[in-house]
């Protein structure tokens, strides 16, 4: 019943996501945001917070709000790079007695796995409100370099999470899998992270459907927040020679700077310059100043340069340690939301010499492989169902030859439609039900693939017997067509089997023939839908004269029948135009007669039993049902 | 699946009398059958489990639809008012700057008169303030930005205003909240 999830574990931000329907979605977490902060506070009430409201609160507790856990993952307390991290946190590090790592958070010591386990539980949850279902399973990335100590550190928080983890996958790895690579047999990789904190590249080997990392580089402390950093004190600066004041010393002079230059970021990623705009930023002796300051993409890119350089060296040396150069690589992949910005897309293009694939939001890439994979995994002990679709149009004739469609093309199969048609004349005692296949707007440009009578239709008038048509197509393609008379029951079938249909090639030529002739067949479709309506004004406008005349003003009745005899012959000439007019005549003629019957019902008895037509002699057996929606 | 019922045999040939051994073929018969009806019985339970699975699925899905649906009918105008927010900052920080010359002018007052109708209209579509000074800090309303002496937990300034639409925040406010005396030698505050 389950479904398993796919978990991107970030330093900064975490993200999940979940086969649906075979495509993969990212899950919204309770606040509706797409990811969510690897934040984790204790607040000063003892309430344990998670995500966003975690770090707003991270200034005012900075002893109990735990970010970046990821970096302690597994590692020992004596390790250098644990020692390096360790000085740039506000939260306190001990060491336990086997030598791994505590957390103290709200006067208790936690061990690294079980922070980050806090987390993973928010994120269950948040994805079990959203699915309305329980989950216990997911597949949890952790980046290629991670050794089996920190890999054991993570699938230990996702056990105490409550969550079996299915398996641990490489991020460079699942992004691959995000953009189908598996699919493509021997190929070289290079998976190119810039994220907000951290810069990672991976080069991966795919053979046989299985990954195999040959090299890790990257940067621990390069990410977006150092684009921004180094905006905002460009802005600073600029600021102070323009004005002379130093915007530093006021915090929330600098909150607004640091929110405008994020958003500058973003905006030079598709514009060439943007303008900062922040009246009344801070205030002086002679009164409030404001900051506007253009800045151009070229400006930026100059201020960045040196950042996007940092990366160039670690991609050269897992080059080298994977023993391949440039050319040799098949694929790139970019990850992390600082790779939409232009210049780094260029970077990478002149590192590997080809274009990266850029398509999969790179905030979420990670993410979505790990549900690909939680799919995969799952796919092989529950059966995978394949639904077909009907690649053409199937439709019945209808009154003047059009084609009126019951199934339209591309709907998942098995499905089943109706609709209620009736008879185009009095007293038609029989529909024949053709059944076409295609695009084209009249029955007879399309492919037949059947036909067949319900008979035994009581003499009625027109338009009043109901006709259900059914359309029934089972998973293996076979149509089955019904008509019923829904007075008398009766009804008739025939099943059409998926051979009687058309060939690829077949459907491919209507589809195009259905293109090129789409403004004729609408026209057409257009003309008979003009010439079906005069025709059922005339006649309605005839029965009202036979059955109210006699409340009538001679004047009218004969103008009446003036209109009538327009609209009829105007049928013969076949004019679309003039028969819309005349329709429209007549049609405003008729308000006379009804507005006559009205004043005259000034006392009771409105005529209530109709005299029956005496039915017309004529055409019987196969006369296409008239449309009619019900 | 109906299992064929065994023809009968035709009329003339003895029947084994009830009661008698069965031969040893149509014990073999029997079993492959009964085999048989164990595979089309697990076949069964499969087909029965997977509808239901996906009829699950697809309930859920509604489910989620129709909510996706309504919030949007709500929310639609969310991103334009979260974009025009910054701008009202800006203006009520202009107003609340208003040089004392100019104060008492009339001209004065339209401004302000401008500033209601467009507070107004944004109330209309579910606009609310959130309230923050003198109120204990709330991370679920609040962001602290700065934290300086004053009464614990509570936020001793707003520096910008938050914001719920149709109770749901949308930009928290940006506070100042009180801690007790610092000590020396305390670490100060962490940037986010």
């Amino acid at each position: 019943m389950a479904k398993a999830i796919g978990i991107d574990l970030g330093t900064t931000n975490s993200c999940v996501a979940v086969m649906e329907a075979g495509e993969p979605t990212v899950i919204p977490n309770s606040e509706g945001g797409r990811v969510t902060p690897s934040v984790v506070a204790i607040s000063k009430s003892g309430e344990r917070l998670v995500g966003t409201v975690a770090k707003r609160q991270s200034i005012t507790n900075p002893d109990n709000t735990i970010s970046s856990i990821k970096r302690f993952m597994g590692r020992k307390f004596k390790e250098t790079s644990v020692q390096q991290d360790l000085k740039k946190v506000p939260y306190s590090l001990t060491e336990a007695a086997n030598g791994d790592l505590r957390v103290a958070m709200g006067g208790r010591d936690y061990s690294p796995p079980e922070v980050s386990a806090m987390i993973l539980q928010k994120l269950k949850a948040d994805a079990e409100a959203y699915l309305g279902e329980k989950i216990t399973e997911a597949v949890i990335t952790v980046p290629a370099y991670f050794n089996d100590s920190q890999r054991q550190a993570t699938k230990d928080a996702g056990t105490i999470a409550g969550l079996e983890v299915l398996r641990i996958i490489n991020e460079p790895t699942a992004a691959s899998l995000a953009y189908g690579l598996d699919k493509k047999g021997e190929e070289t990789i290079a998976v190119y992270d810039l994220g907000g904190g951290t810069f990672d590249i991976s080069i991966l080997e795919i053979g046989e459907g299985t990954f195999h990392v040959k090299s890790t580089n990257g940067d621990t402390h390069l990410g977006g927040d150092d684009f921004d950093l180094t905006i905002m004190d460009w802005l600073c600066d600029e600021y102070k020679r323009e004005q002379g004041i130093d915007l530093r010393q006021d915090r929330m002079a600098l909150q607004r700077l640091k929110e405008a230059a994020e958003k500058a970021k973003c905006e030079l990623s598709t514009v060439m310059q943007t303008e900062i705009n922040l009246p009344f930023i801070t205030a002086d002796a002679t009164g409030p100043k404001h900051l506007s300051i253009t800045l151009t993409r070229a400006k930026l890119e100059q201020l960045v340069m040196d950042l996007v350089e940092r990366t160039v060296g670690p991609c050269q040396q897992a080059l080298a340690d994977a023993g391949i150069k440039p050319a040799d690589v098949n694929e790139v992949i970019l990850v992390g939301g600082q790779t939409r910005m232009p210049l780094v897309q260029e970077k990478v293009k002149q590192l590997f010499d080809r274009e990266p694939h850029k398509g999969v939001n790179p905030d979420e890439v990670v993410a979505i492989g790990a549900a690909i994979q939680a799919g995969v995994l799952k796919g092989e002990v529950k059966d995978v169902l394949l639904l077909d679709v009907t690649p053409l149009t199937l439709s019945i004739e209808t009154l003047g030859g059009v084609a009126t469609p019951l199934i339209t093309r591309n709907t998942t199969i098995p499905t089943s439609k109706s609709q209620i048609f009736s008879t185009a004349a009095d007293s038609q005692t029989s529909v024949e039900i053709h059944v076409v296949q295609g695009e084209r707007a009249m029955a007879a440009d399309n492919r037949t693939l059947g036909r067949f009578i319900l008979d035994g239709i009581l003499p009625a008038p027109r338009g009043m017997p109901q006709v259900e048509v059914t359309f029934d197509i089972d998973a293996n393609g076979i149509l089955s067509v019904r008509a019923k008379d829904l007075g008398t029951g009766r009804e008739q079938k025939i099943t059409i089997t998926a051979s009687s249909g058309l060939s690829k090639d077949e459907v491919e030529k209507m589809q195009r023939e259905a293109q090129s002739h789409a403004s004729d067949d609408a026209k057409r479709r257009e003309e008979i839908e003009a010439r079906n309506q005069a025709d059922s004004m005339a006649y309605a406008a005839e029965r009202t004269l036979r059955e109210q005349g006699d409340k009538v003003p001679a004047e009218v009745k004969s103008e009446v029948e003036g209109k009538i005899a327009a609209v009829r012959s105007a049928l013969q000439a076949g004019d679309v135009g003039y028969i819309k007019r005349a329709t429209q005549d007549l049609s405003e003629a008729m308000q006379k007669v009804g507005a006559a019957v009205y004043q005259h019902a000034g006392g009771p008895t409105q005529g209530g039993g109709q005299e029956e037509p005496p039915p017309p002699k004529g055409e019987e057996g196969t006369v296409e049902g008239e449309f009619r929606e019900v | 699946m109906q299992e064929e019922m065994e023809a009968h045999p035709p009329a003339g040939e003895t029947q084994p009398p009830p009661g008698r051994q069965e031969t040893t073929e149509e014990a073999v018969d029997i079993e492959s059958l009964k085999r048989q009806v164990e595979e089309e019985n697990q076949k069964a339970e499969s087909y029965l489990a997977n509808w239901q699975r996906a009829q699950a699925d697809f309930v859920n899905y509604k489910r989620r639809a129709e909510q996706e649906k309504s919030e949007l009918t709500k929310f639609t105008n969310a991103m334009l008012i979260l974009n025009l927010l910054p701008v009202i900052d800006d203006l009520e920080r202009a107003l609340n700057t208003v040089p004392t010359a100019l104060a008492g002018l009339t001209w004065f007052d339209g401004l302000r008169l401008i500033h209601r109708k467009l507070m107004s209209i944004l109330e209309g579509q579910g606009l609310q303030p959130i309230e923050a000074e003198g109120k204990d800090f709330d991370p679920n309303l609040h962001e602290a930005i700065m934290h300086s002496e004053g009464e614990e937990g509570k936020v001793l300034q707003e520096l910008q205003k938050g914001y719920k639409l149709h109770d749901r925040v949308i930009r928290p406010a940006m506070v100042k909240v009180g801690r007790e005396q610092v000590e020396t030698g305390e670490k100060q505050g962490q940037d986010d």
